[in-house]
């Protein structure tokens, strides 16, 4: 699991170079579960408190953050090279957007309608689709159909899923 | 002896109804194409089909899901062969001489054995398993919460270990996987833990979402930020039988490789990949010329491709004899069986016994099956290479959206496994394995499960741990294999297995 060439380049500052990064990240996500387990206790009369795991395993992740920085105290690590999110965005976004829309989502006043497999699909593999540098619409389009039209077939009514397919349209 | 061909034979009776068969067929071929479609693997397929299997029995909605697995191996080698993209985690090494037989026009010739191998190592790991059914069950009876515990921590050390890369990141993985299976509310009192007052984490991190998560979204942001380049062999595939003498010749690693899958694979987290790479590094070390490793060596194919198929077929002893999971697949077995009201564990073989036999039948015929479907369907396979990635990751996002709704109809487990494939991503972007995450959330509820029951019987003491004379050797076990890992010779030999291939 190595990522591009790029991946070797040297860090712009030591803090950002992949080993000192993966000690700052444990770091931080064992500070944030000790924190949020701080108030679980350790042991109760009826023996092992439900904080006992969460907050041990917690100081041990600090403790490994403290190890890796102190490990690459000399030698932080490559570059983690670009992270294209905006790659990342529009799956991210696809994705969502379906969540929001397969049966509808109600967002502080602002209602998205329940849409339904027939129209969530289709919207997803297109924004989801825009990602790619290399991504052409018209073809996105047909394809988004062809597909959407063979999930509500194989998942629907092939598998007897309750998934909604268009409610707005045949009711369920 | 008599009684394990009496169970095999209840197996067949069983794994040979039409119904189970034609579900095999299906799993295989899921599989097959999962295995051949870059980018999309075992994990995130088993994750997106498990609320289809509510409807099926028990015994048919396991069949598919190994046909699943097992078919993906099998067609993960299809695709480092003929495009040098390993479509599976335990392909890697079949890529380097297999792809090169394929250069040199030999492409058949090393579909063929990786066929032929994969099946003797199906059929000699089907064995294995049936043999070791009863007696690791009767082991499995003897383990009170205390010898589990230490069982489980024994089984975390040694993923560690097989692990590739940092031992620090991976123990770190582990931990975090035990962390995050403790979200939600406490199993025995109720009470909220490391929510942050989200109502989303509740009621805890199902597994599914995680693996689809890191497995499914957090493959396409890493495949999208790194393309891969494919280069289809335009070469003719040529004759995909082995000749005898070939096939003679390559008997002996693939027995070598089958021995080596099947002990590996029994280990948690990286057993079953690491087979394929131990294979490669017996294999170049017996052979008389070792500098044409890489060249297209055909013994550097037949020997990893059986270690990947028994060494994926042997990790369903400890599921099936001990209610282990040891790695996310299994995992996702494990929920399969939960759904259908069966608690993965010893005593599985002895209440449903039609069930454990007919899988392990099963697989026997799926590897059959395997050999005979996919050696003459290359070609749509090779077709389906050529489907651009443009228009593959768009279809895993909408798969896997389904997939995700449809395990509670709740839209806001899309959204978690959104954000989990984000973190994954992050975490591959510095070097940490994922597989080890898998395996210690897995394993965490169990662990801390465990963890309570034992101290509850011993009234609080720690020391039950190492007073039972075979959880304190589980435990010294596992002491001495971290030992052993972190000193620089191993560290050194451990570098040496993956630096082979």
């Amino acid at each position: 699991m190595t990522g591009g060439e790029e991946r070797h380049a040297m860090p712009r500052s030591p803090w950002l170079g992949r080993e000192r990064l993966a000690g700052l990240v444990l770091l931080g996500f064992g500070v944030l579960t000790l924190a949020a387990g701080a108030r679980l206790p350790f042991f109760t009369s009826g023996g092992v408190g439900s904080g006992l795991m969460p907050r041990s395993l917690s100081v041990i992740v600090i403790g490994l953050g403290l190890l890796q920085l102190w490990l690459a105290r000399a030698n932080p690590g490559p570059s983690t090279g670009a992270w294209s999110l905006g790659r990342a965005i529009p799956v991210a976004a696809g994705a969502i957007l379906f969540a929001l829309t397969i049966r509808g989502f109600d967002i502080g006043g602002f209602e998205v309608p329940e849409l339904g497999l027939a129209l969530a699909a289709p919207l997803t593999i297109i924004v989801a689709g825009m990602a790619d540098k290399d991504a052409r619409l018209g073809e996105l389009l047909i394809f988004a159909v062809v597909l959407s039209a063979c999930c509500i077939g194989i998942f629907r009514y092939a598998l007897g899923l309750s998934i909604p397919v268009a409610p707005w349209l045949i009711g369920y | 002896m008599w009684d394990m061909i009496a169970n095999l034979g209840l197996g067949l009776s069983v794994a040979l109804t039409l119904k189970n068969v034609a579900l095999c067929f299906v799993g295989c071929l899921i599989g097959t194409l999962v295995g051949v479609l870059p980018g999309v693997g075992p994990v995130a397929t088993i994750a997106i089909l498990l609320p289809v299997t509510l409807s099926l029995d028990p015994t048919g909605a396991l069949i598919m899901l190994a046909g699943i697995y097992y078919g993906a191996q099998y067609g993960g080698s299809t695709t480092a062969i003929l495009v040098n993209i390993p479509g599976e985690a335990t392909a890697v090494v079949t890529a380097l001489d297999g792809h090169a037989m394929a250069k040199n026009g030999q492409a058949g010739l090393a579909l063929g054995l990786a066929a032929i191998g994969s099946f003797i190592a199906g059929t000699i790991a089907t064995v294995v398993i049936a043999a070791l059914g009863v007696p690791m069950t009767r082991m499995g009876l003897l383990f009170g919460p205390a010898e589990y515990f230490s069982l489980m921590v024994m089984g975390l050390v040694l993923a560690v270990v097989l692990s590739r890369g940092s031992i620090l990141k991976a123990v770190a993985m582990i931990v975090v996987g035990i962390l995050l299976s403790c979200i939600g509310a406490d199993m025995e009192t109720g009470r909220e833990r490391l929510t942050l007052g989200l109502h989303m984490l509740h009621d805890g991190i199902e597994f599914v979402v995680l693996a689809m998560g890191i497995f499914g979204f957090g493959e396409i942001f890493k495949n999208l930020a790194d393309p891969e380049a494919r280069d289809v062999v335009k070469a003719k595939i040529g004759r995909l039988w082995p000749t005898m003498r070939e096939l003679r010749e390559n008997l002996a690693p693939m027995l070598r490789g089958t021995a080596l899958g099947s002990i590996l694979g029994v280990l948690p987290g990286n057993g079953a990949i690491l087979g394929p790479f131990a294979s490669y590094a017996v294999e170049k070390r017996l052979s008389k010329t070792p500098e044409k490793f890489g060249t297209g060596m055909p013994a550097a194919v037949a020997g990893p491709e059986s270690a990947n198929n028994a060494g994926a077929q042997t990790s369903f002893i400890p599921l099936l004899t001990l209610g282990l999971p040891p790695n996310a697949v299994m995992a996702l077995m494990v929920g399969a069986m939960m759904i259908q009201g069966i608690v993965p564990g010893p005593q599985v073989i002895e209440r449903n016994p039609e069930l454990f036999w007919g899988l392990v039948a099963s697989m026997w015929i799926g590897n059959l099956m395997l050999v005979i479907i996919n050696l003459p369907l290359i070609g749509l396979w090779v077709k389906l290479l050529q489907v651009p990635y443009r228009l593959l990751f768009p279809a895993i996002v909408a798969f896997c959206c389904i997939g995700l709704f449809s395990i509670s109809n709740d839209p806001a487990q899309i959204v978690m496994a959104v954000i989990f494939g984000l973190i994954g991503y992050a975490l591959w972007k510095l070097d940490f394995e994922l597989a080890p995450l898998a395996l210690g959330f897995v394993l965490g509820r169990l662990l801390e499960e465990k963890l309570r029951q034992a101290l509850i019987i011993s009234d609080g003491n720690p020391l039950t741990f190492v007073t039972s004379p075979l959880s304190a050797s589980l435990l010294v076990v596992a002491v001495v294999a971290l030992a052993i890992a972190v000193s620089p010779k191993a560290q050194k030999s451990r570098e040496d297995v993956f630096k082979d291939a």
